[in-house]
């Protein structure tokens, strides 16, 4: 295989498992919990200017070139770790405006809001992540391997991502198939009846907001290594939508369905779209990627709102001890 | 106190600009209950209408006209054609806000792949300017002023008097009673659409000649201070709207005098995230519950 297509097909790789977390990260809000989140796009951007912070080392290397806050040069978990923490700190602070007091429709305006306020902010403040310009030259973790060819190294790189895939995929099982992610497809299906319960609705979406927020930075700390750069144009507000995208056409709530989803809507329609015939205009390609992705939306949303992998129903066996003898036994439906 | 005088100025041009498009957007909202995310859109398209109507060599104000009812046309066959099916296919509310951005980026781009990424300016003289102290205006802020001022009394007039306008506020307090009382329900929605779109036309023109340059997303990004402006008057209330408006209006032109002006927006929507921790549901609205779709 020649390298070009080797480098090819890690890119691909790398972008299936960045937009597999990422989408997760939303689906545990939005598509478990019912938490519209439309400044996602936000905390993917948060973990790729941390890990860009962490990792660069002072601003004034490289001649000085880029202004940006703390600038330290850590070892290689680190600045991913530490963009996880930011991810889930700054979530927690957007989470404790929106989600504590306002109406869930209100919410999802004010997270727009928030997400353009976001980007305005990181383009006019220079001194914070060198403005509209971005920050470029962000290190590889698996660039710094001696002894290893360039090749090598991407696939190693690969290998980070996949595992963080792996595991991000592992706790998403583990959390929604719980009794726990019982309590949040409750907040989502009926916030009364788990309040009832004597479970605390908002405290569930917060937690979600928490957790999804650590996985978009997650998602965005891979996505800056992987690519060395991250601008304000990377992270408009309408890219959160391309997620809620990917979440509906896998099937919200659904763990597998997501990551088919965000593999075929982040990297597929982009892919397919280079191969059609219809000239290289660059403008022209990205509107119609946008055009896809909207329609795409549309379609599911009225065909299939369920999504390609429908989120499982559970069926549990008859409740005979909670059923009167006489009472008409069976199966209990319940989303579980 | 000229800083702050000519500050002023700039943000009641502001507000008036921000003032018909809210009103349009929240007035859709109170009636439908539908979060229209592709208003900006809307704006934008008839925006380009004039532009185009305004190239061929019509004056801007004729082409402003042909601009609102073009926005009314299309904000009605939105619905009619996309919004409207899909509610009674039976999607929920927050399946309607994605609906509505799919429509906003499928415009938005379809209109891009069109007309290019490049920047357009209407053929507009900016008019005799005025000098009242230490405002100075232009004929057309001016004109723009006095537009926004009279369709706000005249949709608050309709709002409270007539018919028609008695039957929105019924359909936005209580669908299903409103209907019982004999609203024609489904008209009195498509109206309340196409006034919409008239309103996101006169604004979307009125905000390129504002600022001067547009390109085929100017409009959608310049709803996010929109929903800025209706969200801090209390979504649902047109009142509300043209005070969120003047706050949004003033502070965001004030504060760039002062501060550093490519933060102006950020100033704004500082207010509005206080303003919302402080009283959650904006500062006119009445409606502290959520309702569903009305059909």
């Amino acid at each position: 295989m020649s390298a070009a297509t080797q480098y090819y097909i890690a890119t691909i790789l790398v972008y299936i498992a960045v937009n597999a977390i990422a989408s997760w990260g939303l689906d545990l809000q939005f598509g478990v919990t019912g938490v519209l989140n439309f400044a996602f796009i936000l905390f993917q951007a948060a973990g790729a200017y941390t890990t860009a912070m962490l990792s660069l080392g002072p601003a004034s290397g490289n001649g000085g070139f880029q202004r940006y806050l703390v600038g330290v040069h850590l070892p290689f978990p680190l600045p991913i770790l530490g963009a996880m923490l930011v991810g889930a700190a700054l979530s927690a602070v957007v989470g404790l405006i929106t989600l504590r007091r306002l109406r869930s429709d209100y919410q999802a305006m004010v997270m727009l809001v928030v997400s353009v306020v976001a980007t305005v902010v990181a383009e006019s403040v220079l001194g914070l992540a060198n403005g509209s310009a971005g920050l470029s030259l962000i290190p590889n973790p698996a660039e710094g391997l001696a002894g290893l060819a360039r090749q090598a190294q991407t696939w190693v790189f690969v290998g980070i991502c996949a595992v963080c895939m792996l595991v991000v995929g592992l706790l998403m099982y583990a959390l929604v198939y719980s009794p726990y992610g019982r309590v949040l497809r409750g907040t989502r299906e009926n916030e009364p009846a788990i309040e009832a319960m004597g479970r605390n609705a908002t405290r569930a979406r917060m937690q979600v907001f928490v957790l999804g927020g650590a996985l978009g930075a997650l998602s965005g700390a891979l996505l800056a290594e992987f690519i060395g750069a991250w601008a304000p144009s990377d992270w408009l507000y309408p890219e959160t939508f391309v997620f809620f995208t990917a979440v509906i056409v896998g099937g919200r709530g659904s763990v597998s369905g997501v990551a088919v989803g965000s593999a075929l809507v982040c990297v597929g329609v982009q892919q397919a779209v280079q191969y059609l015939p219809i000239g290289g205009d660059p403008t022209v390609l990205a509107s119609l990627e946008w055009i896809i992705t909207g329609l795409l939306t549309m379609l599911f949303l009225w065909v299939r709102p369920q999504g390609l992998l429908p989120e499982r129903r559970r069926r549990f066996p008859a409740a005979e001890r909670v059923l009167a003898p006489g009472d008409v036994g069976g199966a209990v439906e319940v989303d579980a | 106190m000229a800083v702050f005088l000519s500050a002023l100025g700039f943000g009641v041009v502001t507000a008036a600009i921000l003032a018909i498009s809210a009103v349009g957007f929240t007035l859709q909202f109170s009636v439908t209950n539908v979060f229209n995310l592709s208003f900006g859109s809307v704006m934008t398209i008839s925006g380009f209408v004039a532009y185009w109507l305004n190239s061929a060599g019509l004056g801007i104000w004729p082409a402003m006209a042909v601009a609102a009812i073009a926005g009314g046309a299309l904000s009605l066959a939105i619905n009619e054609l996309l919004y409207e099916p899909f509610i009674r296919h039976g999607v929920n509310l927050f399946g309607m806000v994605i609906v509505t951005i799919s429509v906003g980026l499928i415009c938005d781009h379809a209109l891009q792949a069109i007309v290019g990424p490049s920047f357009f300016s209407y053929e507009a003289p900016a008019g005799k300017a005025f000098h009242f102290a230490d405002f100075v205006l232009t004929g057309q802020e001016l004109a723009i002023i006095g537009i926004a001022v009279a369709l706000t009394v005249l949709v608050q007039a309709a709002l409270q008097y007539t018919r028609l306008g008695k039957a929105m506020r019924g359909l936005s307090v209580n669908p299903s009673l409103a209907r019982a009382c004999g609203v024609p329900t489904r008209r009195v929605i498509a109206l309340a659409w196409f006034v919409s779109g008239v309103l996101a036309g006169i604004g979307g023109v009125a905000l390129f000649l504002d600022i001067s340059t547009f390109t085929a997303t100017t409009g959608s990004e310049f709803l996010i201070v929109i929903i800025a402006a209706a969200v801090l008057g209390g979504i649902g209330s047109p009142r509300g709207a043209v005070l969120g408006a003047l706050v949004v209006g003033i502070v965001t032109e004030v504060g760039a005098a002062y501060w550093n002006p490519e933060l102006k927006d950020v100033l704004a929507f500082s207010v509005l995230i206080v303003v919302l921790l402080v009283r959650p549901q904006g500062l006119f609205s009445q409606l502290a519950t959520e309702r569903a779709v009305a059909r």
